[in-house]
């Protein structure tokens, strides 16, 4: 296919490859930055780190909470069990997961530019353009270099999509196989990737629908038999762990607020992408993406309202829409589209020669939308330049910043003083006899401590009248944990009642952008 | 017969057409729509009347079956 030319457009489309590029060197700086970081930079890391460590010993984290060391998890396997090995070669260690985090998304990238350049006739430069948008989102960057589970989850979602996308039309068996497996990944890296799978299997009904039901079939058994088995083997705490304490209560302005920031960022390829979909529903066939875009638009939204989550719960939809964005940009170019009879070719060129220009404005804007950067040192004259100023620290500047409730408070790149606060944490609870009851794992790990408590699954399980708390808050009562570290509080008000009762705030560090609580047992004679 | 169809069509693998598509689409959110209005009468003891998620579901399900109309005419086009 030959792919138009001018001079305007290189220039323009040269501009919109430097900018994204240069989301992508930041992408990197505050990957290296968070790598070298040995604490909780979101909190739920430490958990996720612990998680990998009980693998790594063939253990199960879906436990008993109501007995000590009071620990469960909420998320399925698959992450923490691909993080493992590095558990027995370096130790507990945060810059493993984090990697692996950063890695996935820039396959994620990998299978977007692939997916674009399939179906976009070839147009290597819109592919390229399509992934570095993905790693530019600003959603994408908080999530992706974290010791979480969430930025796998989309990577194994995009392959399983893009893998469909081409085997199961063409009846290719083992395609379609691995691109259920992948599906089956995705579910087991993380809960939310059911909207993929229920998109996957729309797109494949509307198809070809007996033989969809089919591969739903040995689908769902594969997936049943894996979730039997946890069950069974972590004597029913996997479904206590991940689907009870799952059901949360929900906060419909977060939602609102999150699905506003994700249109004001990603807007400009919001619309392309929509463009596509209505194209492809009026006029050609629907495509995977086009279905995976819906769904994991509306449902991500809804989820979005639940306590606990957040931005990252649009990234899936970030993707989708990347890649429909990318194919849309590509047909215009190349003027491939089927059309009625009628229609007036005459427009269609006069489109095909505006999109020349237009498309390349487009991720320039989209650049823009998504900036973020360090606003002092080498990056100073840059920011300046931009006419940016410090808006998530005095440093570091982040169009995405606190705009909306739910919204990650992550981004900013840590300095040699947050490291030395939790250094100095540690130190605390190394200099205390008996256990820690912190509520971030790291600093536990870190003092060579046990992990007692996962808060906010304690919370979660109160909420759902499953957390009695007897044990721990008699031990909370009788002192005997050496310190308690306190960041968010979400133990359930129970428990932080009792921590109040019976213990008392010596210290406050200041760490990652949180004040850290340091409290120790009363005295006899204050209780 | 719509099932027949859909039998005879997976031997020809021609998939679902547009206009099955727009006919499960706009029963489905017609349904779903009065459904969630029916929230309201039958559960008379909630306060408060139509909630935020309860206006999301209706503004949903509304959008579906009115896509669901536009595409009926398109016949057996694939969807």
């Amino acid at each position: 296919m030959t792919m138009p030319r001018s001079r305007i457009y290189v220039l323009l489309m040269s501009a919109a490859t430097a900018a994204l590029l240069f989301s992508f060197l930041i992408y990197l700086q505050y990957t290296a930055n968070l790598l070298s970081f040995p604490y909780d930079y979101d909190q739920g890391e430490g958990f996720e780190l612990h998680d990998t460590v009980l693998y790594s010993r063939f253990q199960l984290p879906y436990r008993d909470t109501e007995s000590y060391p009071f620990y469960g998890s909420i998320y399925p396997p698959l992450f923490h069990v691909m993080a493992a090995p590095f558990v027995w070669l370096f130790g507990p260690a945060y810059w493993y997961g984090r990697l692996l985090g950063f890695l996935a998304s820039l396959v994620s990238a990998g299978a977007i530019y692939f997916a674009v350049f399939r179906q976009g006739r070839g147009n290597r430069w819109i592919a390229l353009l399509s992934a570095l948008a993905f790693l530019s989102s600003n959603f994408v960057y908080h999530i992706g270099p974290l010791y979480r589970q969430h930025t796998m989850m989309v990577t194994f979602e995009t392959l399983a999509v893009v893998m469909l996308a081409g085997a199961f039309p063409r009846r290719d068996k083992r395609g379609t196989a691995a691109g259920l497996l992948l599906l089956i990944c995705a579910g087991y890296t993380k809960q939310l990737a059911a909207f993929s799978a229920i998109a996957a299997f729309t797109w494949m009904f509307l198809r070809q629908p007996a033989r969809a039901l089919r591969c739903l079939l040995v689908f769902a058994l594969a997936g049943a038999a894996i979730f039997l088995w946890l069950n069974i083997a972590s004597d029913g705490q996997w479904w206590l762990q991940t689907i009870v304490a799952n059901v949360n209560d929900t906060i419909p302005e977060q939602a609102v607020g999150l699905f506003i920031l994700w249109f004001k960022l990603h807007g400009l390829l919001l619309i392309p992408a929509a463009a596509l979909l209505v194209y492809e529903l009026y006029l050609d066939r629907l495509s995977i993406y086009s279905v995976w875009f819906v769904f994991s638009t509306v449902l991500g939204a809804i989820a979005a309202s639940k306590w606990g989550a957040g931005d990252s719960y649009f990234v899936t939809s970030i993707a989708a829409a990347c890649i429909l964005s990318g194919i849309f940009f590509s047909r215009a170019l190349a003027k491939d589209w089927r059309l009625p009879r009628r229609f007036p070719k005459a427009i269609l060129t006069h489109a095909s020669r505006a999109a020349l220009i237009v498309i390349p404005l487009l991720y320039l804007g989209y650049a823009r939308a998504t900036l973020k950067l360090p606003t002092a040192g080498a990056f100073e004259p840059i920011a300046a330049a931009l006419g940016v100023e410090g808006n998530v620290r005095d440093d570091f500047y982040d169009s995405a910043s606190f705009l909306v409730g739910g919204y990650a408070r992550i981004g900013y790149l840590l300095t040699a003083e947050d490291r030395a606060a939790g250094d100095e944490i540690v130190r605390l609870i190394r200099a205390t006899e008996g256990p820690a009851l912190s509520e971030e794992a790291g600093f536990a790990l870190a003092a060579q401590r046990d992990v007692v408590t996962n808060p906010a699954q304690l919370r979660n399980l109160h909420l759902a009248g499953r957390f009695d708390g007897v044990q721990l808050v008699g031990m909370i009562e009788r002192g005997e944990f050496g310190i308690v570290v306190l960041r968010a509080q979400f133990y359930p008000p129970p428990v932080l009642a009792a921590i109040a009762r019976s213990y008392e705030q010596t210290q406050s560090i200041h760490m990652n952008g949180f004040d850290y609580i340091i409290l120790h047992p009363r005295a006899l004679d204050d209780s | 017969m719509m099932l027949t169809k859909l039998g005879a069509m997976n031997g020809q693998d021609s998939g679902i057409t547009k206009r099955q598509l727009g006919v499960f689409m706009a029963l489905a959110g017609s349904i779903g729509f009065v459904a969630v209005l029916a929230i309201d009468i039958v559960d008379v003891g909630r306060q408060g009347g139509i909630g935020p998620a309860q206006l999301t579901a209706l503004g949903l399900l509304a959008a579906g079956a009115v896509i669901g109309l536009t595409l009926i005419p398109l016949g057996d086009a694939p969807a």
